[in-house]
């Protein structure tokens, strides 16, 4: 038995030295077996390699360690997973990334269990920025990092990355997952609706949803009932969804949401009782999703909006008269909402107190300013910078072989230079 | 530690940014809370801020802070006194002087003089006070040529 351990040692490190990593990592795959049979030794297997020189091997020892159906000694673990991430040689680990995104999902699921979240969060985000190619990318180790934070309550670290627009995914040896993909748009969704940047949740939220899939997933739908809120929240009426949604949303997860539909509804006449009537209604289901706090929130939005909309009719209004009309308490109330729009920037208006009459505004912005110009040309910047990624792409798939034959239906034998015809 | 998480909830309310105070209070665990009072009477603070309530920040403030977060909140009070004098700059063309007051969280005398330093109108009869818009910020400056290349990149885009 210790011969087989020995024998891992050697040709770890071996094939570090000549620089072999493809062979090494079919070896360290094989080896699971073994190495699962001797884990009492391990530790002294993983003291004999050099974390730099050998990250491969070490893990691969790792890996195996997590793999057990329960981990003795999980300080050890933790300590030994925090070095390796690290002071690991990102060189040789993109030879395995699959199994280093694993380390990081069991890293996780181990501290989810332990309920210690906000232990993992450095190291996951020194893990990613590792394993990244670039910044644009996307790992499966995004939606981990973006778990823990929202456990720990700790937004920031999960941010860096999630403002960046993901243009390219990891492939990770054909081992990244569509649940990590949505996972991260559902939990980065949380994450910026619990900072209240609705218009960045709302987006994250509708990649979730507009995600093309044959089947039902279970984070789609909770997706699809907190996308319903925040839209309401934001917009106050549901648009139609893409038209690249997939059916299935239409088939399967609409019938099922009928209390968040009820919402919509509700929202549309206007009538904040009505809403409160449907809220009450549902109370038990919305606080069974969790989402009860966003409902709250969809009832602010809605006086809100009925008080925008009277700034479409009016240019002056009493606030006992605006009280009246969006049905609140008194004038005292309305003054207050209207203070906060004004703050918030959500209208334009001035309050007289002498008289009690507010006056609306139109919005004072003349666009002619060289600030409106400076944010109109990082407007456009980003237009052509999205124009060229997307030729950019285009292109990548205009050369791609396996399109080339399908889209002008030859068969792999009609076309030169194929494998095949190498063989003939 | 608990200082750090006091000074860190001190300066998350200077900047007014509630949604990360929220959090990093909820986030705070409870056996540090018990054992420092302080960082409770921080968060009502914090409380008060979420709820827009100007005189219950200003009177949740009148504490004797520890070392390490009294010049923070000193700052909290200022910013809180500047962002409300710009709103009511904002919003209000006429305002009661007393209302005036709380949202200064100053007696009205001293409210007043303050209003009126700033170039705007007090009627002792009617106990009116008449704010005055807030002058826009200036524009910022920009060059020319570097304007012109701008624009050339544009319409370069724009025909291809």
């Amino acid at each position: 038995m210790a011969n087989a351990l020995e024998q891992y040692v050697n040709t770890v490190q071996t094939l570090s030295t000549q620089g072999n990593f493809s062979q090494l990592c079919d070896f360290i795959s094989k080896s699971a077996e073994v190495l699962s049979k001797n884990v009492s030794h391990l530790d002294n297997v993983l003291a004999t390699l050099d974390i730099q020189q050998h990250s491969l091997g070490v893990l691969g020892i790792l890996c195996v360690k997590y793999s057990m159906p329960n981990i003795p000694d999980f300080e050890t673990l933790f300590v030994q997973t925090q070095e390796f991430i690290i002071s690991c040689n990102g060189e040789h680990v993109r030879y395995a990334t699959d199994s280093y995104a694993d380390l990081c999902h069991k890293f996780t699921h181990n501290l989810v269990e332990r309920k210690q979240p906000s232990r993992g969060i450095q190291i996951l985000v020194t893990a990613i920025n590792k394993i990244q190619l670039f910044q644009a990318q996307l790992t499966s180790i995004h939606a981990d990092l973006c778990q823990l934070c929202l456990l720990a309550k700790n937004f920031k670290p999960a941010l860096q990355f999630m403002d960046v627009d993901i243009t390219d995914i990891s492939k990770e040896g054909g081992h990244y997952d569509s649940k990590d993909f949505l996972c991260y748009y559902y939990y980065g969704g949380m994450i910026y609706t619990a900072l209240k940047q609705y218009d960045r949740a709302l987006y994250f939220l509708e990649i979730v949803i507009t995600c093309p899939s044959m089947a039902v997933s279970h984070v789609m739908l909770e997706a699809y009932k907190k996308y319903i809120l925040v839209v309401l929240i934001l917009h106050g009426k549901l648009s139609p969804l893409p038209k690249y949604t997939s059916q299935v949303v239409a088939r399967y997860i609409k019938p099922v949401c009928q209390p968040y539909h009820d919402l919509v509804n509700a929202y549309t006449t206007n009538n904040p009782e009505e809403l409160q009537r449907n809220v009450e209604k549902h109370q038990d289901t919305y606080s069974r999703d969790n989402n009860l706090g966003l409902v709250k929130q969809c009832l602010t939005s809605m006086i809100k909006k009925n008080i925008q909309r009277l700034t479409k009719t009016f240019l002056t209004l009493s606030l006992t008269d605006m009280a009246n009309r969006v049905r609140l308490s008194g004038p005292k109330e309305a003054e207050k909402y209207v203070l906060h729009m004004i703050e918030d920037g959500e209208i334009y208006a001035t309050i007289n107190q002498k008289d009690g009459m507010v006056r609306f505004h139109d919005n004072p912005e003349k666009y002619n300013s060289s600030r409106m110009l400076l944010q109109l040309d990082k407007e456009m910047q980003k237009c052509i910078q999205l124009d060229s990624k997307l030729k950019e792409m285009d292109n990548e798939i205009a050369v791609n072989p396996q399109y080339v034959q399908k889209s002008s239906g030859m068969h792999e034998d009609d076309i030169p230079g194929s494998s095949k015809m190498q063989n003939y | 530690m608990a200082t750090v998480y006091g000074k860190l909830l001190c300066i998350y309310l200077l900047q007014n940014d509630t949604c990360n105070a929220k959090f990093l209070w909820k986030r705070i665990p409870q056996a540090i809370k018990t054992a420092n009072a302080e960082l409770g009477h921080i968060w009502a603070v914090g409380q008060k801020m979420w709820q827009r309530d100007f005189p219950g920040i200003y009177e949740t403030l009148k504490k004797d802070w520890s070392e390490s977060c009294k010049d923070i909140m000193a700052a909290v009070l200022e910013a809180t006194r500047k962002r409300a004098f710009l709103l009511v700059a904002q919003a209000y063309s006429s305002i009661n002087a007393d209302e005036f007051a709380l949202f200064m969280g100053l007696p009205v005398v001293e409210a007043v003089k303050a209003a009126q330093k700033e170039g705007w109108q007090a009627d002792p009869n009617t106990k009116l006070v008449r704010p005055m818009k807030p002058v826009s910020q200036p524009d910022p400056l920009l060059a020319n040529e570097q304007q012109l290349s701008v624009l050339t990149d544009y319409v370069s885009f724009l025909e291809s």
